[in-house]
């Protein structure tokens, strides 16, 4: 029982048997009530005809006809498509109105300058205007063809406009004199019925008419339209006078204010100025659809409106009327043409407009700013640091040629050119207002960049900020040096280990030490080369400055010529027959090792020079490039691997060695000549390529100094008696010298070797030199005779290398 | 900045990527960044067969993470220089770790 006397039970709970044991969480049935009334109050049921309240019998059904223009339906309009782009149509429009817009304000500035001047002078000249529509685009050229819907510009202002629309039939209606009466009966004898507002036609019917309310000068998009009761009123006031109503405060003067016409002029020129071609046709056959398609072209966007209200007016439909046969199809062709044209801008222009000049400004600014930070730190610093970042790629491009013309521009300028150039691009419309806009872009993107760069000079040094009273810390991290994801410590112990293990390697020539060698050496090199690099200007007299800098710079030279020294291990000392090669002989076992002596030689002083040599000499026969030389019994020459050391040996070190010997004195060259006979198996030296090459290297040398005479006659004996000693050791073993086979190939070297030895030889020597080596001479004249000219003439041309350092030569063999 | 360095003086170069989901590229290296990113030109696909869809492509940007190798022409790597550079960026590397 509740308070009031109310039935309090649910409905749910109401009589319903069984099912009325629901659970109290299930949903009632939303269907339960209609069914309980349906089946248990029959007559209640409620009826369609007491419901339904008569709206739609109201309706007036006779004013459909335009409906299917203001909704874009019709039987004649192609289904749209649910994925109709709306804001690519509208760019695509707006582009084109755009483009044609600047190419005529560029070929025509003087009727850009002057907008009314056509307009206003010629008005009952229209043969004129239109031979000017001929060869002038005003971009209303679409607008020709009747059937043309222009495409709709999304505009918030087409909201505003369409509120007008519901109120100005009405208005018309209400407001319609006799005149416009007998003028709507004559229409709609003609044309389909029911035209709402049949305003076009009348001034060109009736031009005696002074003024129609709704030939009042169109209000901008968006403004509120005038009432046009207020208008009638005023105009029955007096208040105005009919031809010039003047705009409403606020409303641009889109004709150059009504100061500048005549009062003479019908103001329909002017509408129809600005509404050619749907406004044309006088009869009202062709006009079915007036009001849509001038809703459309009121919304061109403000600022394109301006410049086309000052394009000379063409397209009035009384020129094209007043036109010749043969003219008017000129003119059709020319549209069509124009048309095309048109539609090839769209189609290529499917991306435009995507991104507004802004847009684009912005983005560009984005890529400036990071352009800027990422080579902040480079932008600042000297070369030095680019080199240390980029080094492979700068010394890659000087030493190849440069793929990039300046690799070392600052940054700074080609952040200005590059801002140069966006400013051309942007002020290269003509137009003055994008001009100013992209004048202004260009400033701030200066701005911009200035800003970033010094930031970037600004930013702590440290890589990471932690603000007071936060949590986290904050890492800056820019292109060049990436926000690192691991972090990981190497233990402090680690970095203690290493040197000890180092230290207690006793062994200084496996391979890990060697290697460790190598690198130091390698790193000694490379701050030598840098420091020839900062080398500063010889200092002149009495600049005290200039000759400390100097000399601290020589100090420094001196100091990594020492590390570089050390690194080399050439001073340890030697063991005799120990198994282990000596360190600077293992460095030289490796590739790496080899190269790196050009570099070491350019390096070092004269003396380094001749101890390195010294070192090669003694150790001769325990170079890699000696001792593997020797080929297995059964295989022609030695593996590939030894034939690339040899090759390499031949090429690194040998021109260095070869460049010291050419200048060392003679006594060096003595001595070094005793060293092979004294340390070494001159026999089996003598197998190998580079064996025979030192030793060619030093007897030439002894020839050339004999022959400058600059040889004192002691030490001349001290040479002939070692090259005695030498002659006597070799000989036996003079056939074994020769590489393989006489077909295995390169034998010049050993020409080389018998010429030097039989230049420096006594006559009697000479005689037991082509004793020993004249089986190989005639085997290889009569090989070379099977062979093709050119080999044929190489081979002889090295044996004869030897045959004419003793005085004979091949042709006498002939 | 060593790769990218390295890489950089390859432009122009026809080169070999491997990504990592075993498609094989080869083309002329347009240009690189420092995230080893890479734009390539008169794209060839090696195994076409098995990518069809990539019959058409002609030229191509891949994101530098995918990328697996990059075979190199032999005579445009100065191996030299390049054991100096790379020394270089370790010591860089161990200064800026102290």
């Amino acid at each position: 029982m509740s308070f009031f006397g109310f039935d309090t039970t649910l409905p749910r709970d109401r009589d319903r048997g069984p099912e009325a044991t629901r659970g109290f969480f299930e949903n009632p049935d939303p269907f339960a009530q209609v069914a309980q009334a349906t089946a248990l109050e029959d007559d209640d049921a409620i009826d369609f005809e007491d419901t339904y309240d008569g709206l739609g019998d109201q309706l007036d059904d006779d004013q459909d006809e335009f409906n299917d223009d203001t909704f874009g339906g019709g039987p004649n309009i192609k289904p749209v498509g649910k994925d109709f782009d709306f804001f690519g149509r509208t760019a695509q429009v707006a582009d084109a109105i755009g483009e044609e817009q600047v190419r005529y304000s560029l070929q025509h500035p003087q009727a850009a300058r002057e907008p009314l001047q056509p307009n206003v002078q010629t008005p009952a000249q229209p043969a004129t205007i239109s031979t000017a529509a001929t060869s002038k685009r005003t971009g209303y050229e679409k607008y020709e063809d009747p059937g043309y819907i222009p495409d709709l510009q999304a505009k918030s202002s087409v909201w505003g406009i369409s509120q007008k629309k519901p109120t100005e039939p009405a208005a018309s209606r209400k407001m319609m004199s006799l005149e416009e009466v007998e003028a709507q009966m004559r229409q709609h004898g003609q044309s389909a019925p029911n035209v709402p507002a049949q305003r076009l036609p009348q001034p060109l019917a009736d031009p005696s008419y002074p003024i129609h309310p709704q030939h009042l000068p169109t209000l901008p998009d968006g403004f509120p339209p005038i009432p046009p009761e207020f208008l009638q009123a005023q105009l029955e006031n007096g208040a105005l006078p009919p031809q010039m109503p003047p705009p409403p405060p606020g409303v641009p003067e889109l004709y150059g204010g009504p100061g500048q016409l005549p009062p003479g002029v019908p103001l329909h020129h002017l509408q129809n100025a600005n509404f050619p071609p749907q406004n044309m046709p006088p009869t009202g056959s062709r006009h079915v659809g007036p009001q849509p398609a001038q809703r459309q072209q009121q919304v061109p966007p403000p600022a394109t409106r301006g410049a086309q209200s000052g394009m000379p007016v063409i397209t009035t439909p009384q020129q094209l009327m007043h036109l010749t046969e043969e003219q008017r199809n000129a003119y059709l062709i020319e549209d069509a043409k124009r048309a095309k044209r048109n539609h090839k801008i769209f189609l290529l222009s499917r991306g435009n407009g995507l991104m507004t000049p802004q847009d684009k400004n912005f983005i560009t600014r984005i890529q400036l700013q990071q352009l800027v930070a990422a080579a902040g730190n480079v932008a600042d610093s000297d070369p030095e640091a680019v080199l240390a970042e980029d080094f492979y790629y700068q010394v890659y491009s000087q030493i190849r040629g440069a793929p990039r013309q300046h690799p070392h521009q600052p940054l700074g300028h080609f952040a200005q050119t590059y801002l140069l150039q966006t400013g051309n691009r942007l002020g290269g419309h003509g137009s003055r207002r994008a001009f100013h806009s992209a004048d202004n872009h260009m400033q701030r993107m200066q701005q911009q960049v200035q800003r970033a760069v010094e930031a970037a000079k600004a930013k702590p040094k440290n890589k990471q900020l932690i603000i007071e009273g936060s949590l986290g810390k904050i890492s800056f991290s820019n292109a060049k040096a990436p926000k690192p994801m691991l972090n990981i410590k190497r233990p402090d112990s680690a970095d203690g280990a290493k040197p000890k293990k180092l230290q207690s390697d006793l062994s200084l020539s496996d391979r890990k030490s060697i290697l460790t060698n190598l690198e130091s050496v390698y790193n000694a090199l490379m701050s030598m080369e840098d420091m020839e690099r900062t080398m500063p200007p010889p200092p002149e007299e009495g600049d005290a400055e200039a000759i400390q800098e100097h000399m601290e710079w020589r100090q420094k030279v001196h100091s990594l010529n020492q590390q570089l020294w050390r690194a080399l291990k050439v001073m340890e000392p030697i063991v005799p027959s120990s198994t282990t090669p000596h360190p600077f002989i293992a460095l030289l076992s490796y590739p790496k090792g080899k190269k790196a002596i050009p570099r070491i030689f350019r390096h070092i002083d004269q003396e380094q020079r001749v101890t390195i040599l010294t070192m090669i000499v003694v150790h001769l026969d325990s170079l890699d490039v000696v001792r593997l030389a020797q080929p297995v019994p059964g295989e022609a020459q030695p593996s590939l691997a030894v034939r690339e050391a040899i090759d390499l040996f031949s090429l690194a070190i040998m021109p260095s060695l070869l460049g010291y010997v050419n200048e060392a004195p003679f006594n060096i060259i003595i001595g070094l000549l005793g060293l092979v006979i004294a340390q070494t198996h001159v026999q089996t030296v003598a197998r190998t390529k580079v064996g025979l090459g030192i030793l060619t290297m030093l007897l030439s040398r002894a020839e050339i100094v004999k022959e400058a005479g600059q040889a004192s006659e002691r030490d001349w004996q001290q040479w002939v008696e070692k090259f005695n000693v030498l002659f006597d050791t070799l000989e036996p073993a003079l056939n074994d010298i020769f590489p393989g086979s006489i077909n295995s190939g390169d034998d010049m070297y050993v020409w080389q070797f018998l010429a030097a030895v039989g230049i420096g030889a006594s006559p009697e020597q000479q005689q037991r030199l082509v004793i020993a080596v004249k089986d190989r001479v005639m085997e290889t004249v009569t090989y070379s005779k099977t062979l093709p000219a050119d080999m044929a003439s190489q081979r002889l041309g090295n044996v004869n290398l030897f045959m004419r350092a003793i005085g004979l030569d091949v042709e006498l063999l002939g | 900045m060593l790769f990218f360095s390295f890489f950089k003086t390859l432009t122009n170069q026809t080169v070999t990527i491997e990504l990592k989901n075993d498609i094989r590229i080869r083309g002329i290296l347009k240009s690189v960044d420092q995230y080893l990113n890479i734009k390539l030109d008169d794209v060839e696909v090696l195994d076409l067969d098995k990518y069809p869809h990539l019959s058409s492509v002609k030229n191509m940007f891949i994101r530098g993470s995918v990328v697996r190798y990059v075979m190199l022409p032999r005579s445009e790597v100065d191996v030299g220089l390049l054991e100096d550079a790379t020394r270089r960026e370790a010591a860089n590397q161990a200064g800026k770790a102290r």
